[in-house]
């Protein structure tokens, strides 16, 4: 009580007080306070600096941060000036191989019922869409006939593009949707394709060469249950192997027409109303198919259920 | 209040159901135990330990983390629930983040009870004994065991077991220093002489000592209840403020949590904006709450304080809480009691007066000789009655031991004295031996001399030689000549004035003098066989031979002076706060430079231009002695006006109330004060001031409970090396938050980015918190031995309003300058790597869906190469570990930066801190270890990386320890200027 009153009595002491005080400050204090930050009309300041001094800060971070960014545009021009744009500088991540299956539509799961044509129509549609650039016409016209049974090295200036092999859609027989636009699917015996992904890999020439010589086939068998689930599967063409020709890649800007080789897979005998997990494996040398980390590489799983 | 004291024994017998010679009977006594409890103080009550943990758990940071783990949590539940296919990384992320709080947490624990630990040993007390009667038999119980009515026993050296009203004594004085702070010895009788019962002679308190005489008495409060509990209990009660340090974390704390929560939030609307999902949103707020806090930077502050708190250790410094090792850099007002920590709490010789001249004596802590003039004969009769008159004794066995420690037997004045003849004389007994001692009048307070008769060393004289000291008047009168050159001459009035003058001088010095006179009886009427009678004085006392006078002071110790006036020039304060007379009070505090040579009190003032002592401008008088009774009579208003007026303040007869007031006082000023203090009385005063100091040797228990720092030499200069460490860690904690925090914003970029343009994810939320505690712990704590800059101990101490430990400055600087040069650093590696795996810059922006789609695996980069989810994974691993080593090399030049804030590096020295480089080598160390030791190992998300990817960031660290050098450089170039302003921290 006593203090209070000297409190009043002396006001030059009390700003000390006040100062002595400032963790006690009550919400009221702190708003005013906060205003008086945002804009004290008094100082004409703004968040504690006057508009001089928010020039000169402001100034002085746009000079900063011009330079620090003209130093990241050096430094990345530079960087990109070492790179060569027709092979990347690394190759070693996306070697070997990975697969991957058509038609893909949301997951690893083509399930169907044959009596029910929209449930496997939209696999339809995408295996179409998919192969319409595999259409024989397309191929003839774009790129040339290779032979088959060797690596089609293109030598030759780096930038000089690179000619591409046909693949044609008809090399698919029965899968290629030619002679049964269903793809089998309307008889329980669906067609998938088996690509494999591209990388260069080894130096700069010369792309990734799979299979050192020998073409890199394809086996399916059941992932995970019994064996007999999965009775027969046709493989085309050449039962399911990739022609050593349409290797080796030369990359986006000077292989512009390149056509992936597919192997397609006909199921044509898998157990019906059930869900037959299927692992699809490369074979051939320099393949891995068994790294657990990457269920990817060199193998593919998928399930498939075929119902009535 | 109690009135024992006024009652008479038999009325005490009566009141307890007691018998002064039988005692209480056993069985009594176990009532009265039961009733009242053991004769012990309660200790203070502690935080129980489960309390301390949780508190470290939820204190600082870990609140925020504690969300993050939790957010973790959630999602992996929803992501579980929904079946996704990989829930379980957010569950290994929430758990990590709560094994970092924990195990932060009980790191802080851990440190605290270390510095708890070492206290708690020193609190440890020897069970006391004491006798007491009971059943009418003397027995030796534990002292904890008496109970209110027992009758004991004490001699002289004991310690009073309880409260006690004495009922027979002998001679008995006890030291009430720990109660009242004053050090001379009080004599104890039976009689009831003051109303007050802290006065009165008749009562002994428990906790005091008895030093010499005994006594018997009855026990009339035990425990809590005795004068001495009722302090404690009053010390408990004070209130313990924050210290400065906490209050500067806190604010570190709330600004960075801030940040962490404001960008937060921010990006969760703006992702939720940016239709990511909730749950999406939900994982970036974890990590940009992750990247935003400095996980391991309060363990460092922990580990910066506690290597403060050793070495300050090692100076004499016992740091109790281990923030307050910083509460000491920023005192700007030091209380200090004079005993003991400004003074060597001895008496000494200080001063001589013979042949009618004042010589000094040596009184520094290890005199081995004295240079005065020993030529004179007079100094060889006064040196005798010294020697003689003089019944304090060395402690036999001590005779390796320099003089000056030797243990004696003796009250203070006869032991100065003792030591002052062994110094000069040497091996004194052997002189009192040869001088045999035939009678004796010790010292009382009625006639205030003390006498003794001896034979002479000469065997030709067969005279007696009486030799006498004491009170100097007292002695005068009894003489009728004073030696002059070994002459005896007659005491004329000129002689006499002369004396006076001396007596004077020598008492206006604040010291005790005494007077020494001799008479050589005669053969003829003392022969050999002569009856000395000290009862009836059958000899001569009176016209007898004045020699000299000695004066004695409890000296200041020497370190004091250089240790006040470094004080001083640190902008720090001192003010002498004692029970001690004024005029000794002044007198050491001039000598120690308190009251430096040039200034004046208003009494001083008022003596030179003789005028009364109400017409002098007391603005003029910078120094100020107050009496406790003025101080008593005085509003907290001019106290304050005191304090603010008067630059040099000793406080006198102050009692142990009166030092909480101006421990308050000087609060009010807005001071951070520290106090240092033994004495039970004091620990109300140690308990408020912002750092309590208890004095180690002389201190008692309750002052070290109560302070936060124990001097273990009482030296005053320890504090100020204390001071210095203070300063040191204040600063360099400074640039180890600096350092941490820069980082933050190279962890938080790729958050931000990645959210906006998105990017594949540049850095892991594990990946942040390896650098955090991994990389950068070792070389933020090495900033703590960095060395100052300039001598901290020329600048005034900070203002703890405005002298943050992290201002606008130091925020700004690190986060918006350096840290985004890092952040750019950082970006320059991750594109690099990208580009040279194939995919270039360009391709990057806006992948993020696909990128992240684990169906998609046959991804196309800028070549056409196809990638399957796995292997872009490695590549986002790679991508990391990449942006990881650009922090590490980057906050490597962020470490060298840090050393200093204004000097160059080159004028610091890049090699004096060693640990600086023992910190450099281990952040690499580290980094190469989870780079390449992993193997292809990638649970912790670290691939091997390419060597050339450690150096694609070096040009950023070089040029931010350029850019540093330039800004250091206008800093020392252009004091006060813009630039200054703007980019000093």
């Amino acid at each position: 009580e006593n203090k209070h009153e000297e409190k009043v009595q002396d006001p030059d002491r009390r700003e000390d007080e006040t100062k002595a005080e400032m963790g006690r400050k009550t919400w009221a204090d702190l708003a005013g306070e906060m205003k008086m930050f945002l804009w004290n009309p008094e100082d004409r300041t703004c968040l504690g600096r006057t508009a001089k001094s928010w020039g000169l800060i402001l100034l002085f971070y746009f000079v900063f941060y011009t330079c620090l960014a003209g130093m990241f545009a050096f430094c990345m021009y530079v960087m990109l000036l070492t790179l060569s744009p027709y092979t990347p500088t690394y190759r070693d991540r996306v070697f070997p191989p990975g697969v991957m299956i058509r038609p893909y539509l949301n997951g690893f799961t083509i399930a169907f019922n044959v009596s029910q044509p929209s449930t496997w129509q939209p696999y339809v549609d995408s295996m179409h869409h998919f192969l319409a650039a595999y259409d024989d016409k397309v191929q003839e016209e774009r790129n040339i006939e290779c032979v088959s049974g060797q690596y089609f090295i293109q030598g030759g200036n780096e930038s000089e593009e690179k000619k591409a092999c046909q693949f044609k859609r008809s090399l698919l027989q029965n899968c290629s949707g030619i002679e049964d636009p269903t793809f089998g699917y309307s008889k329980g015996q669906p067609c998938i394709l088996l690509q494999m992904t591209r990388g260069q890999k080894k130096n700069r020439i010369i792309g990734y060469r799979p299979g050192a010589g020998v073409p890199v086939s394809v086996d399916c068998k059941v992932q995970k249950g019994n064996e007999s689930d999965l009775r027969s599967v046709d493989f085309y063409p050449g039962n399911g192997t990739f022609d050593l020709m349409y290797y080796p890649y030369y990359g986006k800007i000077t292989h512009v027409n390149y056509t992936s080789p597919l192997v397609a897979m006909h199921f044509t005998d898998v157990k019906k109303n059930y869900l037959v997990p299927i692992q699809c494996s490369l074979n051939g040398k320099g393949i891995i198919n068994n790294v657990n980390s990457d269920r990817f590489l060199g193998r593919i799983i998928f399930a498939l259920s075929i119902g009535k | 209040i109690q009135d024992d004291h006024k009652l008479s024994a038999s009325e005490l017998e009566e009141k307890y159901g007691t018998s002064v010679n039988k005692g209480l009977s056993s069985a009594r006594a176990a009532e009265i135990l039961a009733r009242d409890g053991p004769n012990s103080l309660t200790p203070p009550k502690a935080t129980p330990e489960i309390v301390k943990f949780l508190k470290q758990m939820v204190g600082g940071f870990s609140i925020l983390l504690w969300i993050g783990a939790v957010f973790s949590w959630i999602s992996f539940g929803i992501q579980f629930a929904q079946g996704a296919e990989s829930p379980f990384d957010n569950l290994y992320l929430g758990v990590v983040l709560a094994v970092v709080v924990i195990l932060t947490g009980i790191f802080a624990y851990y440190q605290e009870a270390k510095s708890t630990n070492i206290m708690a040993s020193f609190s440890k007390m020897i069970p006391q004994q004491a006798l007491v009667i009971r059943d009418a038999e003397k027995k030796e119980l534990s002292a904890d065991q008496l109970v209110v009515g027992d009758i004991v026993e004490i001699k002289g050296g004991d310690r009073i077991p309880a409260d006690i009203r004495l009922i027979f004594t002998q001679g008995c004085k006890v030291d009430n220093s720990s109660l009242t702070g004053e050090s001379e010895p009080q004599s104890r009788s039976c009689d009831f002489t003051h109303e007050n019962p802290l006065e009165t002679k008749n009562v002994a308190f428990y906790s005091t000592t008895c030093v010499e005489g005994t006594a018997t008495g009855i026990v009339i409060n035990t425990g809590d209840r005795t004068i001495i509990g009722r302090i404690a209990s009053l010390a408990s009660g004070v209130g313990h403020e924050k210290t400065p340090i906490a209050i500067e974390i806190e604010h570190f704390v709330y600004l960075v949590a801030g940040v962490a929560i404001s960008i937060g939030v921010l990006f969760f609307i703006i992702s939720v904006s940016m239709r990511y999902k909730i749950l999406d949103s939900i994982i970036f707020l974890i990590g940009i709450i992750v990247a935003n806090v400095p996980e391991g930077l309060l363990a460092t502050v922990t580990v910066s304080l506690s290597l403060t708190a050793k070495r300050m250790a090692k100076k004499n410094c016992l740091v109790k809480n281990l923030e307050a090792v910083e509460t000491l850099g920023s005192t700007s007002i030091i209380c200090s009691d004079k005993t003991g920590t400004l003074t060597q709490n001895r008496m000494t010789v200080a001063h001589l007066w013979f042949d009618n001249q004042i010589y000094s004596a040596d009184t520094s802590e290890d005199q081995t000789t004295q240079p005065f003039d020993q030529s004179s004969p007079s100094w060889t009769a006064l040196s005798k009655i010294v020697t003689l008159c003089n019944r304090a004794e060395f402690r036999p066995g001590q005779e390796n031991l320099p003089i000056m420690k030797r243990v004696v037997v003796g009250d203070a004045s006869e032991t100065a004295l003792l030591k002052f003849a062994e110094v000069i004389l040497g091996n004194v007994m052997n002189i009192r031996e040869q001088n045999k001692k035939v009678a004796e009048i010790p010292f009382n307070s009625t006639n205030k001399f003390q006498l003794s008769i001896h034979e002479t060393d000469d065997p030709n004289d067969k005279r007696f030689l009486l030799v006498m000291k004491g009170a100097p008047e007292r002695i005068l009168e009894r003489c009728s000549t004073i030696m002059i050159n070994g002459k005896e001459e007659p005491l004329d009035s000129e002689k006499a004035a002369a004396f006076q003058t001396a007596y004077m001088e020598l008492g206006g010095m604040g010291e005790r003098v005494l007077g020494f006179c001799h008479l050589y009886l005669p053969e003829n009427e003392f022969p050999d066989t002569y009856p000395f009678d000290t009862d009836s004085m059958n000899f001569p006392t009176s016209n007898m031979c004045f020699v000299g006078l000695l004066s004695m002071i409890d000296p200041p110790r020497s370190t004091v002076p250089d240790a006040v006036s470094k004080c001083r020039s640190a902008g720090i304060k001192v003010i002498m706060v004692t029970g001690d007379h004024p005029i000794t009070a002044k007198a050491i505090a001039k000598s120690v430079g308190i009251i430096s040579a040039t200034s004046e009190t208003v009494e001083d003032i008022a003596k030179r231009l003789n005028i009364p002592v109400e017409q002098v401008n007391r603005r003029e008088a910078t120094a100020a002695v107050i009496n406790g009774m003025e101080l008593k009579d005085m509003s907290l208003q001019q106290l304050d006006e005191i304090l603010c007026n008067h630059s040099e303040i000793v406080f006198a007869r102050t009692s142990p109330q009166q030092k909480l007031i101006i421990v308050e006082g000087c609060q009010r000023q807005g001071a951070v004060v520290a106090v240092t203090g033994d004495g039970v009385n004091d620990s109300p005063a140690l308990k408020k001031a912002d750092i309590g100091i208890a004095m180690g040797i002389a201190g008692s228990d309750a002052a070290k409970n109560a302070a936060d720092m124990v001097l273990l030499d009482d030296n005053f200069a320890s504090i100020v090396t204390g001071v210095e460490e203070g300063r040191l860690i204040f600063d360099n904690l400074k640039k180890t938050i600096a350092y941490t925090l820069t980082k933050n914003i190279a962890e938080l970029c790729p958050f931000l980015i990645y959210i906006i343009t998105s990017i594949p994810m540049p850095i892991g939320t594990i990946t942040i918190l390896f650098i955090d505690l991994g990389t950068d712990i070792i070389p933020s704590v090495a900033l703590a031995y960095e060395k100052a800059e300039s001598d901290i101990m020329n600048r005034r101490p900070r203002n703890k309003m405005k002298d943050r430990l992290v201002n606008e400055q130091l925020a700004v600087y690190s986060y918006l300058q350096i840290g985004i040069i890092q952040s750019v650093g950082a970006f320059i590696t991750y594109f690099t790597v990208y580009a040279e795996q194939g995919f270039l810059p360009s391709t990057l922006l806006g992948v993020r869906v696909n990128w992240e789609n684990n169906a998609i695996n046959d991804f196309e980069d800028s070549y056409g190469q196809e990638w399957t989810k796995y292997q872009r994974m490695y590549l986002q691993w790679t991508g990391y570990t990449a942006f990881f080593v650009s922090i590490t090399i980057q906050q490597v030049a962020d470490l060298i930066i840090r050393k200093t804030r204004r000097n160059s590096i080159f004028q610091q020295g890049l090699f004096r801190n060693k640990v600086i480089w023992v910190g450099i080598f281990s952040q690499i160390g580290i980094a190469l270890i989870l780079t390449y030791g992993l193997g292809h190992a990638t649970a912790l998300n670290f691939t091997p990386l390419r060597f050339q990817y450690w150096f694609v960031a070096v040009p950023f660290a070089i040029l931010i320890w350029a850019y540093d050098e330039v800004r250091k450089l206008f800093i020392r170039r252009y004091p006060g200027s813009w630039w200054d302003k703007n980019m000093y921290y």
